[in-house]
């Protein structure tokens, strides 16, 4: 297969890989000027919800947001090199590389889904489906239906 | 081989080489995404509230009284749902929930309901009872926000069966082994059992996380309303498809019919809302698409059920004839 013969979905998923690793990138930044913020934010006029939250958030430990930090940039890093290796259509670099964001997308959420306190969305509920939605419809079109297109 | 067995062996070919093919050529992909998304998110916005009322509930009192649960949901979810049916008004809804607080607030001195809060039960009619007390309320309330929700997003599937190849002048080729007509209806068949799949995909996933994790419902009450929400969902699409196809095939650029069917679908609804708040007799714009009645398909009434089957059949056989009468005599 040709550069000239990719097709239409494998274009796609590349472009919605750079928009997910823009988004997750963007998402760090603001996780880590929450986590720098977190203790100082004045806790006394909100509702016992919005308290909990915060205070889950303080107590998180700063190895569970190193990991969550570490897992996040290398989900971003690996959905943008798989989206060059889908438009190159390269076998290493598209293949490899999206199948490696699959399985990493899909261990992360299922680890912080455990590490996490409930108040902070942690256990496992039905937004966690969602976040697993991407990743599985990658790891399954990238060995079907795209499994010939990736062979550079 | 007779000439209708060839034309059945064709369509039955081109539909499901289409079904797998909208994958690969990206429509299919960016629907599959989007589709799934608004589905589990529709869910999880309506599911979320009620796991926390079982969380706190379980703090308090050590256990969760489903019993309880199911009532609050009735409770939150009948002035929406009357809305939504179009049984109430905005104004009607506001009076009686004023009301029931009134009742509430003096019910520590008159355990006896008033005399309009008992006109206000009354009123509750039997689709919003049937929806909320007779099935799943849960469920129902997405089956209700899919129905609505369901037919913005099915253009980003159908939008391109046919005006991508007449733009190439690639069906030329194709037009030498089989007819228009194998083509034009092949591709629409094609798209609506990928459009079914996806709604299988979603409303499965969602009985089984309501079945396994919430268990506020028995499980054969929510596999039995599944069913009938799956049913209502799958052929409601048709339609709207068929919609597509028509602009699909009246114009031959992919993207000009994607924005032609965006406009239509909710051009349509927005139309009728906006203009019958200048001309009362607008809102019947409404039912130049499915939109008027669609919710019929939950209806408990067998009669209005069948009516809003046979409309979205009847609404897809004259979009499709029309479609089908401009794909067969334009220059492709």
């Amino acid at each position: 297969m040709n550069e000239g013969k990719r097709p239409g979905g494998l274009t796609a998923l590349a472009v919605i890989n750079f928009v997910f690793s823009g988004w997750g990138l963007i998402g760090l930044l603001g996780l880590a000027a929450f986590f720098a913020f977190v203790g100082k934010i004045p806790t006394d006029e909100m509702d016992e919800a919005q308290k909990a939250q915060i205070e889950a958030f303080q107590n998180m430990g700063v190895s569970v947001f190193v990991f969550i930090f570490v897992l996040s940039i290398i989900s971003s890093v690996l959905l943008l090199l798989s989206g060059i290796g889908y438009l190159k259509q390269k076998k290493i670099l598209g293949r490899m590389m999206g199948n490696t964001y699959a399985v990493v997308a899909i261990v992360s959420s299922v680890i912080s889904g455990m590490m996490f306190a409930p108040e902070l969305g942690g256990g496992f509920n039905i937004g966690h489906l969602i976040g697993l939605i991407y990743p599985i419809i990658t790891l399954i079109l990238l060995n079907t239906t795209f499994r010939d297109d990736l062979t550079n | 081989m007779s000439l209708k067995r060839r034309t059945i062996s064709h369509i039955r070919l081109i539909s499901l080489y289409w079904s797998r093919y909208t994958v690969r050529s990206g429509s299919g992909l960016v629907y599959l995404l989007i589709a799934l998304i608004f589905g589990l998110s529709v869910a999880h916005i309506i599911i979320m509230p009620v796991e926390q009322l079982m969380a706190r509930q379980e703090k308090e009192i050590g256990k969760v009284d489903p019993e309880a649960i199911r009532n609050t949901i009735i409770d939150i979810g009948q002035p929406v749902t009357q809305w939504v049916l179009g049984q109430k008004s905005i104004k009607e809804i506001i009076q009686q929930s004023a009301a029931r607080q009134r009742s509430r607030a003096k019910g520590s001195e008159d355990a006896a309901m008033s005399a309009e809060e008992q006109k206000n039960n009354a009123d509750f009619d039997p689709w919003t009872s049937f929806l909320l007390e007779r099935r799943p309320a849960l469920l129902s309330a997405i089956f209700l926000v899919l129905l609505f929700g369901m037919p913005f997003v099915i253009s980003f599937l159908a939008y391109n069966q046919v005006s991508g190849d007449i733009q190439s002048h690639g069906l030329r080729y194709l037009l030498l082994r089989t007819e228009r007509s194998n083509i034009y209806f092949g591709r629409f068949l094609g798209t609506v059992i990928f459009s079914t799949a996806v709604m299988a995909i979603i409303v499965v996933t969602i009985v089984f996380y309501l079945g396994m994790k919430t268990r506020i419902y028995p499980a054969l009450d929510l596999a039995g309303w599944a069913a009938h929400g799956f049913l209502a969902l799958a052929i409601l699409m048709v339609p709207y498809i068929a919609v597509c196809s028509l602009i699909s095939a009246s114009v031959d650029s992919p993207f000009l019919a994607l924005v032609l069917a965006k406009l239509t679908i909710a051009g349509i609804l927005l139309l009728a809302i906006l203009g019958s708040l200048a001309w009362k007799p607008a809102k019947y714009l409404m039912y130049a698409l499915p939109w008027g009645w669609q919710s019929n398909l939950l209806h408990p009434e067998p009669i209005h059920l069948l009516g809003a089957t046979l409309g979205c059949l009847v609404y897809t056989a004259a979009f499709l004839m029309v479609g089908y009468y401009r794909f067969e005599s334009r220059d492709l």
